[in-house]
């Protein structure tokens, strides 16, 4: 099949709040901008997250409104649900290849009614819901995605047509194939965003073992106004918990699951999430478990000190080990650094590992020739602090968490740096 | 008529009037609490509407594209929208109806979200009866309005850049890429600001002094940066696109135009009281960057060789507590963390402990704040080098007396026990943190919101963290709230970036909600004058008052005094104020 060709100012490689911020600038600015995001929805991560410290913001009313500036952008394409083969530079301007994977849904023809996916008989796991809940094998991936067509899961689909029946757009396409794309464009901006460790970077916590010692984005889904059970639940059970565990630095600050740096923003989410908490479940208890509280940001500290005021419990300790009772409470085994100094053993219905941030994989860089990485994983700036986005391609710049971690402010000045410099760039190389 | 003025009509008051009304359920922000089918069914039948509908998120794609399909289909004209705050999307919902073709300025937007479901938890009925009766007067209100058009007023394609520490002349050197005629202000005889100072710094290790040579460098190839040393601002005038700056430039004043301001004036250091731990009773206890200065010395004339034993105190001047710290002037305590300095401080240990391995370090802490990629490994190497870590409870402070020749800290430690340990050292080093710089006259000037922290309040906090609601004027750096060189450079250029956008299309459309004078009812009685809070945005011509639009900022102080009442804010006219309380007022 042919490439489709195309032309653009600025190429931007992920969605996040970082690309959008750029995005944005860019656009505003008079130049054209192309993003592409592997994800079938624009935002990131921060579109599922519940509320964000230390504002308590809504984080989808937030964030929405900046997906829809975006999609609504007269000088902004976007493409989701793309891959990237290979960015290139070549006589001074960048090839970029990448491929629309299938959906199997004609997206100009459909009016994303959802009457595929109220229909469609199969039920598999909901990963914008973090596995919690269930979706449909062909769904809108989630309420406030953009764009809203929904996307096939050909692996699970059984092929029963009920979809394609009911649709009255008749968009259904089982046979619809990826379409590649070959664009060039004046400069790049990288804001591929970061992974949180794997839940079982520390074997003695049983992450993705037992079944109520959970992620953090799973408790960002569970606190979501509008997430899978509409309440905070224990996985386990349906149980409303009664006392509800966080430990800190459960996937940072450890050179032996190869994460040697602090992750700079777990002590602050678990933080909102205990408020958060308090505020759901009045009746429960919140216990922190950390080494140091690293509340450094705008407004941070006393964001701290009032959720400790609201009486949640903030225990300086180590903790060793977890254990699964029957009654799928959890047993901790922990090591308080205050007080008296014994080991000692702790009982809570649910348990939360603050986890950390670790850069995306390996692939999403070795495509992108010359592109190189620091020795924790993330992109490598070479000129900090004097042209602190270049990376060490002359016309490719980083933003947001795909060069460290990174709170949404943090990310978003980044971003708007990386929308100047793409921009000088362009001026530089056009004259 | 023709096709046009018929078009055209559809948009004006009371000919044909047909009102959408939404209502957003906020994902369950809203709809927990409040019966928001119920509501949408209620202001169905309300004179003026046409259509109700209620939707999960009106701000999403879909939810928009409603508003979009009746206003095209149903010859929908107004558009009320009952949601969240207009702080986070009345723009949003102005580009909808700006994409169906129709005047954005005919919608209003109701806060049933804050004003109504937040704040009436506890009682669903009547926070769904307040909403009623809030969107009804929006109702009445829309129906009232004409279109409007935004002023518009021409942009100078230059900025000025106030504070040229590393913020400022990375967004300095960024604006002069771009092309703007770029003023840089400093008020010392040199650019850098704490670059100058910090000697070596974390985590590249590099001088200051190189980084500072490089960005110079790069500043004075460009002919369009106009480098301002040893100037202060002495009055900023005028509105976005129309700045006017008055700077002495040593002792000599100087006026220029500017179309937008970057602010990026930094910090200064926090300084201890007489006594907070024996500071100024002895010349052994330092602060942090005298320490710095002490290590720079050092590296010459090894002046640190027969300090044996240091103590370092974390969050002097940071992380205070009202019932245990000394107020500022301002009778406010530092309640925020200073974020650079843990890392600023063990980094300088590392330094010490390279040159001289023997010596004894003790660190009294809070939180070891060591958040960065490359921080936390000073911290792993001084905990192996043998530096003594003692955790302060927040509660009490470490105390330092004089003894003979030695200083003895005390304090209790956390981490013993609360066991209260003392030691005796030959110097103590206050990690102070930092404030704002003092700008009173710029924030004066141009009526910048101040946070709690003192530090310059962005309109923002996540989302627009170099902005102020004040089109035009951008902040940068740690005059926003305290953060490290890279950081800073980020905030600087993103400033930049925001000024850029702003000034890049030669014109700016501003607002119209801004108050006019209708001179047949003006006496001229010149109270509207006397009410007003920005200078020169009334003016008196041939008798009448007079409202200069591109200052007013339509807050309406000068209509609520006029007596004749001849004056109206447009979108917010008397008429429509009466309708409203009218319409909230019946039972
Ligand atoms: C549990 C949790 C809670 C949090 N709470 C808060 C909070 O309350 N407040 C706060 O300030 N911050 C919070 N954060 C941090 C916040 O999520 C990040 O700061 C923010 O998401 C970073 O944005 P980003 O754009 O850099 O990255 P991301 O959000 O990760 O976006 C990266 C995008 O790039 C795409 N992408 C990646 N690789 C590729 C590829 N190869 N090809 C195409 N696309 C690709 C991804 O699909 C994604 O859309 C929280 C984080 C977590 C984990
Ligand atoms: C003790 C200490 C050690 C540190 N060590 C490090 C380190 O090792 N590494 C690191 O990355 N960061 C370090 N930092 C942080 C670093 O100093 C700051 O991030 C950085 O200097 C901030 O730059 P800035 O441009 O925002 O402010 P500043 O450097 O303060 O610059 C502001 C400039 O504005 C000028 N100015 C102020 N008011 C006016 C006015 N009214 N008119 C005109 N000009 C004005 C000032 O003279 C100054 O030149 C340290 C901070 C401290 C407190
Ligand atoms: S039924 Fe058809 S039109 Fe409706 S959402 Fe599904 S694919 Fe789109
Ligand atoms: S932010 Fe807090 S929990 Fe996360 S790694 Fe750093 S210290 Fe640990
Ligand atoms: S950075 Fe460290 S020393 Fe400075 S205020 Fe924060 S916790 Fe205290
Ligand atoms: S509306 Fe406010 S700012 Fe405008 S002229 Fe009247 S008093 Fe002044």
């Amino acid at each position: 099949m042919q490439a489709e060709k195309m032309e653009t100012d600025v190429f931007i490689l992920g969605t996040g709040i970082a690309g959008m911020q750029a995005a944005l600038d860019v656009a505003d600015a008079g130049k054209n901008v192309v993003m592409v995001d592997k994800s079938p929805s624009i935002g990131g991560k921060m579109i599922s997250l519940s509320k964000v410290f230390p504002t308590l913001d809504c984080a989808s009313c937030i964030t929405t409104p900046r997906m829809a500036s975006v999609s609504h952008h007269k000088k902004i394409t976007t493409f989701t649900y793309s891959e990237v083969r290979f960015i290139r530079k070549e006589a001074g301007r960048f090839r970029i290849n990448f491929v629309k994977k299938p959906r199997y849904v004609i997206e100009e023809k459909c009016i994303s009614c959802g009457k595929c996916e109220d229909i469609c008989p199969v039920l598999i796991k909901d990963e914008f819901e973090q596995n919690l809940g269930a979706k449909k094998a062909i769904s809108i991936p989630f309420t406030n995605a953009i764009p809203q067509y929904p996307v096939l899961d050909m692996e699970h689909c059984i092929a029963c047509g009920a979809c394609a029946r009911v649709c009255p757009a008749e968009c259904i396409d089982f046979s619809q194939k990826e379409r590649e794309y070959e664009l060039t464009a004046s400069a790049v901006i990288l804001s591929t965003g970061f992974e949180i460790t794997p839940m079982n970077a520390k074997e003695e916590y049983g992450g993705g073992k037992f079944k109520n010692v959970i992620s953090p984005l799973q408790m960002e889904r569970l606190l979501a106004p509008h997430g899978p059970f509409s309440g905070v639940v224990r996985p386990s059970d349906g149980k409303i918990p009664d006392s509800i565990a966080f430990v800190q630095c459960a996937g940072s600050r450890d050179k032996s699951i190869g994460v040697p740096y602090c992750s700079r923003i777990c002590c602050m989410y678990s933080i909102k999430q205990a408020q958060l908490l308090s505020g759901a479940l009045p009746l429960a208890d919140m216990t922190i478990y950390y080494m140091d509280i690293r509340a450094f940001g705008k407004g941070y500290e006393q964001f701290y000190q009032n959720a400790k005021a609201m009486g949640i419990n903030f225990v300086k300790a180590k903790v060793g080990k977890i254990e699964e009772l029957e009654s799928g409470n959890l047993r901790l085994h922990i090591e308080r650094q205050e007080g008296e100094s014994l080991p000692e053993e702790v009982e809570h219905d649910m348990v939360v590992l603050s986890q950390g941030i670790r850069p995306t994989p390996e692939e999403n860089f070795r495509n992108i020739n010359g592109i190189s990485r620091n020795e924790y994983g993330f992109i490598h700036l070479p000129s900090v602090p004097t042209f602190p986005n270049a990376t060490g391609i002359d016309g490719i710049f980083a933003a947001g968490a795909a060069v460290g971690p990174k709170d949404i402010v943090d990310a978003v000045q980044d971003a708007g740096s990386a929308a100047i410099d793409a921009l000088n760039y362009i001026k530089r190389t056009s004259r | 008529m023709t096709d046009k003025s018929a078009e055209q009509s559809r948009d004006f008051y009371r000919q044909d009037v047909k009102v959408g009304v939404y209502v957003c359920h906020c994902g369950g922000n809203i709809s927990d609490i409040i019966d928001v089918e119920d509501v949408a069914r209620d202001l169905s039948d309300y004179p003026g509407v046409s259509v109700s509908r209620n939707y999960i998120f009106m701000c999403s794609s879909t939810g928009q594209g409603l508003v979009e399909e009746d206003i095209r289909t149903k010859g929908i004209n107004r558009v009320v929208i009952a949601a969240c705050s207009p702080a986070l999307h009345e723009l949003t919902f102005r580009g909808t109806l700006e994409r169906a073709g129709l005047n954005p300025y005919l919608y209003e937007h109701v806060n049933i979200r804050e004003q109504g479901s937040w704040v009436h938890k506890s009682n669903k009925k009547a926070a769904t009866e307040k909403s009623k009766k809030l969107i009804r007067a929006a109702v009445e209100k829309i129906c009232r309005q004409n279109p409007l058009e935004a002023i518009r007023v021409n942009a100078a394609r230059s900025i000025a850049v106030i504070g040229g520490g590393v913020a400022g002349m990375s967004a300095a050197l960024s604006l002069g890429r771009q092309g703007f005629n770029v003023y840089l202000i400093e008020k010392e005889n040199r650019l850098g600001g704490k670059l100058n100072s910090l000697w070596k710094a974390y985590p590249s290790e590099e001088d200051g002094e190189k980084t500072l040579e490089e960005l110079e460098k790069d500043i004075s190839s460009l002919n369009n940066i106009n480098i301002y040393l040893e100037s202060e601002v002495k009055k900023i005038d005028g509105y976005v696109g129309n700045f006017s700056v008055e700077i002495v430039k040593k002792g000599s004043p100087e006026k220029i135009k500017v179309g937008a301001l970057v602010i990026t004036t930094g910090y200064v250091h926090y300084i201890p009281f007489e006594g907070e731990y024996a500071y100024k009773t002895t010349k052994k206890v330092v602060t942090l960057p005298d320490f710095i200065e002490m290590l720079k010395d050092d590296e010459k004339n090894g002046s640190l060789k027969n300090v044996k034993s240091v103590a370092f105190i974390h969050c002097v001047g940071s992380r205070q507590n009202p019932s245990l710290d000394k107020p500022q002037k301002d009778e406010k305590v530092n309640d925020y963390c200073s974020r650079t300095c843990c890392t600023s401080a063990l980094f300088r240990i590392k330094q010490l402990l390279e040159k001289y391995p023997d010596k004894k370090i003790f660190d009294f802490y809070r939180d070891i704040r060591t958040y960065g990629l490359q921080h936390e490994s000073y911290y792993e190497e001084l905990s192996k080098k043998g530096v003594l870590f003692f955790r302060y409870p927040e509660d009490t402070r470490p105390q330092v007396e004089v003894k003979g020749d030695k200083l003895e800290v005390k304090s209790k430690d956390i981490l013993t026990w609360n066991e209260e340990v003392s030691v005796e050292v030959d110097m103590v080093v206050l990690l102070t943190g930092v404030m704002p710089a003092d700008i009173s006259v710029i924030v004066d000037d141009l009526k910048l919101p101040i946070g709690s922290d003192r530090f310059i309040l962005e309109a923002h906090p996540k989302l627009r963290p170099v902005e102020v609601p004040n089109l035009g004027i951008y902040i940068g750096g740690t005059a926003q709230a305290p953060m490290d060189l890279l950081e800073a450079a980020y905030g600087g250029k993103a400033a930049a970036s925001k000024a850029s956008m702003l000034l890049s299309k030669g014109e700016i459309s501003l607002d119209p909600f801004v108050a006019s004078v209708n001179p047949e009812l003006c006496d001229g009685c010149e109270k509207c004058i006397g009410e007003c809070l920005y200078p020169g945005a009334i003016v008196m011509e041939n008798g009448k008052a007079k409202v200069i639009p591109a200052l007013c900022k339509g807050c309406g102080a000068c209509a609520a005094v006029c007596h004749t009442r001849a004056i109206n804010v447009a979108g917010y006219s008397l008429e429509q104020i009466d309708a409203m309380v009218e319409a909230i007022s019946k039972e």
